[in-house]
């Protein structure tokens, strides 16, 4: 209960500390404009212009739509390669042998670029659902795997002696020595398996399907109507934002905290 | 004549320490000049015939003549303080006093006798401060007050520019970033010792007050790309932005302030409000460019009007009796006037607001009297100790020595 007021009471000076974010972006959009000023509308839409077209689309209410079925196959494909790979990965880095075998394994799968997947993924399930979620659980599934099997890998055997020495009860030794490691870890590996899913969505959605925001970027490409791909465009890298800022952030502040002791 | 009016002079207690006759004439300069100013708007005087017209005159004067007043004051006290250098010679300061009236003179008449003696004046004041603090800044092993040097050095380019550019309130506006940077270089040294003293004497403990130098710096880069934009770029989009980004990297400074229930004490809290008044100054600034109101310049008096002559009052009411030897003021008018000049700021906003226009000039007044009411509070309250003797009766700037019975909080409310 203390710890949950704890946490309450950080909240508002976790929000402030955004500010620092705001500056940085707020500089960004200078350039930005900047740039558009000197190559035009039509090559880079101002920040102003692209937020006033996303301003649109969203009043319109089409928007919404088309951020929900890209969010939806993200979070899936995003969900699927967390939960196996996690599992996965923390499995084979209990064993060397596991680690050894999957070593390759794994190397083949991060080399392989994510748009060789997507053509196989179009041969295999068509245009559906099915095809982005697949690309998205295929690229994010070897980071998230290689993130848990050095999480298990890089345990300090001192500390497991320890545990041990002091007979330190298995719930005891799983939160308390286990976890805090193995979840700093994996919770980067997580976020930037995130990340990497709401790329590779957008990514898919505009060469396969015929709905959600890459299909929209797809439509805007072809009408030539930039302000529009960079409003779309702004709309996915605002929610991955949001949603790095405002969830993983904290999480990852609270998971992390043991380290600063060090 | 000369050989014993000069000493004579000199001897005042006017001129035991740096701060005493320019803090005076920062709060008595910058009331009689919000009088004539709005004087003149309401057509009851004429307009002074300075080059570059009525707006610049009000803008300089209140810049190079109220804050630099106020500025010198500080920077009379402080430097020593900081280096460990001697105190400025008490008939060095009466020139530098009657230089700086002689710079305020000349402007006003610039229009019958040429800018140039103003300029050589205004100028001649800067360089002869430069001239004082530079080696004892530069003396000083690593140099941590450096950038003071390069504050006065800006301001002084920002001023020269007044003079011989072709379009003076461009730089003016100059002079106003140059500022805003040095409030953030001043009070982060002035709220280390305040808030940490104030914390150190209240006995608390787990709680400390840091001003954290990569804020700090983010908020200056910020101010400074913003005023160069604006001063090259005028009116571009790319200066909204970077108003925006120089508002938000001041608020994220007040990261360092959330100190809980602490920041409610009074001299903690106005020091916070600067910080307030300038994030929203920018803000507005930005928003306003951005948006194409016309609220630009009720952003900039956020700045000036609110910010920084809150920071101005705020030093002011501390330096002016710690280092006069008196104890802080604990009277209730100090608060009261501190209000004032954010009421005062921001009325001056909302006589901008378009939807306002009726009342414009009432609320105008409104802000140019709440904002003399409390410089005028001040001078009431500091005449005797800017111009009357030290308690103990001692020469220089020495903060007044604890004694056994002193109450135990001087800082609390």
């Amino acid at each position: 209960m203390n710890l949950l007021r704890a946490w309450l009471a950080g909240i508002p000076a976790y929000l402030w500390s955004g500010w620092g974010a705001i500056s940085s972006l707020m500089l960004f959009f200078a350039l930005w404009d900047w740039g558009a000023q000197v190559h035009g509308d039509l090559v880079l839409p101002s920040p102003l212009a692209t937020f006033d077209t996303l301003a649109g689309l969203l009043a319109e209410g089409s928007a919404w739509q088309e951020l929900m079925v890209t969010a939806r196959r993200a979070l899936i494909g995003f969900a699927l390669s967390l939960a196996a790979g996690s599992v996965l990965g923390l499995i084979a880095g209990l064993s060397m042998t596991a680690s050894m075998m999957s070593r390759p394994i794994v190397t083949v799968l991060v080399g392989m670029p994510p748009i060789a997947w997507l053509v196989l993924a179009l041969l295999w399930f068509g245009s559906g659902d099915a095809t982005p979620v697949f690309t998205v659980f295929i690229a994010c599934f070897p980071i998230v795997f290689v993130g848990a099997l050095q999480g298990t890998r890089t345990l300090d055997d001192q500390l497991k002696d320890v545990a041990r020495a002091y007979r330190l009860p298995a719930r005891m030794t799983l939160t308390d020595v286990y976890l805090p490691h193995v979840v700093s870890y994996l919770f980067p590996a997580w976020i930037a398996a995130l990340g990497m899913s709401w790329k590779i969505v957008v990514m898919a959605e505009l060469l396969s399907t015929p709905d959600g925001v890459g299909a929209a970027l797809a439509v805007s490409r072809s009408h030539l109507d930039t302000a529009a791909s960079m409003a779309w465009i702004a709309a996915v890298v605002g929610l991955l934002l949001a949603v790095e800022y405002l969830v993983l952030e904290p999480i990852k502040r609270e998971v992390e905290g043991w380290r600063a002791i060090q | 004549m000369r050989q014993t009016l000069i000493p004579g002079l000199a001897a005042h207690p006017l001129f035991l320490c740096g701060f005493r006759p320019f803090y005076l004439a920062t709060a008595g300069y910058g009331v009689f000049l919000l009088a004539v100013w709005s004087a003149m708007l309401s057509g009851g005087l004429p307009i002074p015939e300075v080059p570059g017209g009525a707006v610049v005159w009000h803008a300089f004067e209140l810049i190079h003549g109220f804050a630099l007043a106020s500025v010198a004051g500080f920077l009379l006290t402080a430097v020593p303080e900081f280096t460990g250098c001697a105190i400025v010679d008490r008939r060095r300061l009466l020139g530098l006093f009657l230089l700086w009236s002689a710079g305020r003179v000349a402007y006003w008449l610039a229009g019958a006798i040429t800018i140039w003696p103003a300029a050589l004046l205004n100028l001649g004041f800067l360089a002869w401060l430069a001239v004082m603090f530079a080696p004892p800044i530069w003396r000083d092993p690593g140099r941590p007050h450096v950038s003071f040097l390069y504050a006065l050095a800006a301001l002084a380019i920002a001023q020269a520019g007044v003079f011989l550019g072709a379009d003076p309130m461009s730089w003016l506006y100059v002079a106003t970033g140059v500022l805003m940077i040095l409030i953030v270089i001043a009070m982060s040294r002035i709220s280390m010792r305040l808030i940490n003293g104030m914390l150190d004497v209240e006995g608390v403990s787990g709680v400390e007050y840091l001003a954290r130098p990569p804020r700090r710096d983010l908020a200056m880069f910020a101010i400074g790309l913003f005023t160069a934009v604006e001063f090259l770029l005028p009116g571009n989009g790319v200066s909204g932005w970077l108003a925006l980004a120089a508002s938000a990297a001041v608020f994220n400074l007040l990261n360092d302030w959330h100190i809980g229930r602490h920041l409610f004490n009074r001299w903690v809290f106005m020091l916070y409000l600067v910080y307030w008044l300038m994030a929203l100054g920018y803000g507005l600034i930005g928003v306003a460019i951005l948006g194409d109101w016309p609220l630009v310049s009720a952003g900039r008096h956020l700045l000036l009007a609110g910010a920084m002559s809150l920071a101005i009052f705020a030093v002011m009411v501390v330096a002016g009796r710690i280092h006069a030897g008196y104890w802080l003021d604990r009277r209730r008018w100090l608060p009261v006037a501190a209000t004032l000049i954010v009421a005062a700021a921001l009325c001056r906003v909302l006589a901008a607001v378009p939807v306002l226009a009726e009342r414009a000039n009432f609320l105008m007044a409104l802000s140019a009297l709440a904002w003399m009411a409390a410089f005028a509070l001040f001078l009431a309250h500091f005449w005797p100790v800017l111009v009357g003797p030290r308690p103990d009766n001692a020469a220089g700037c020495a903060e007044p020595v604890p004694l056994e019975d002193t109450p135990k909080s001087e800082f609390a409310c």
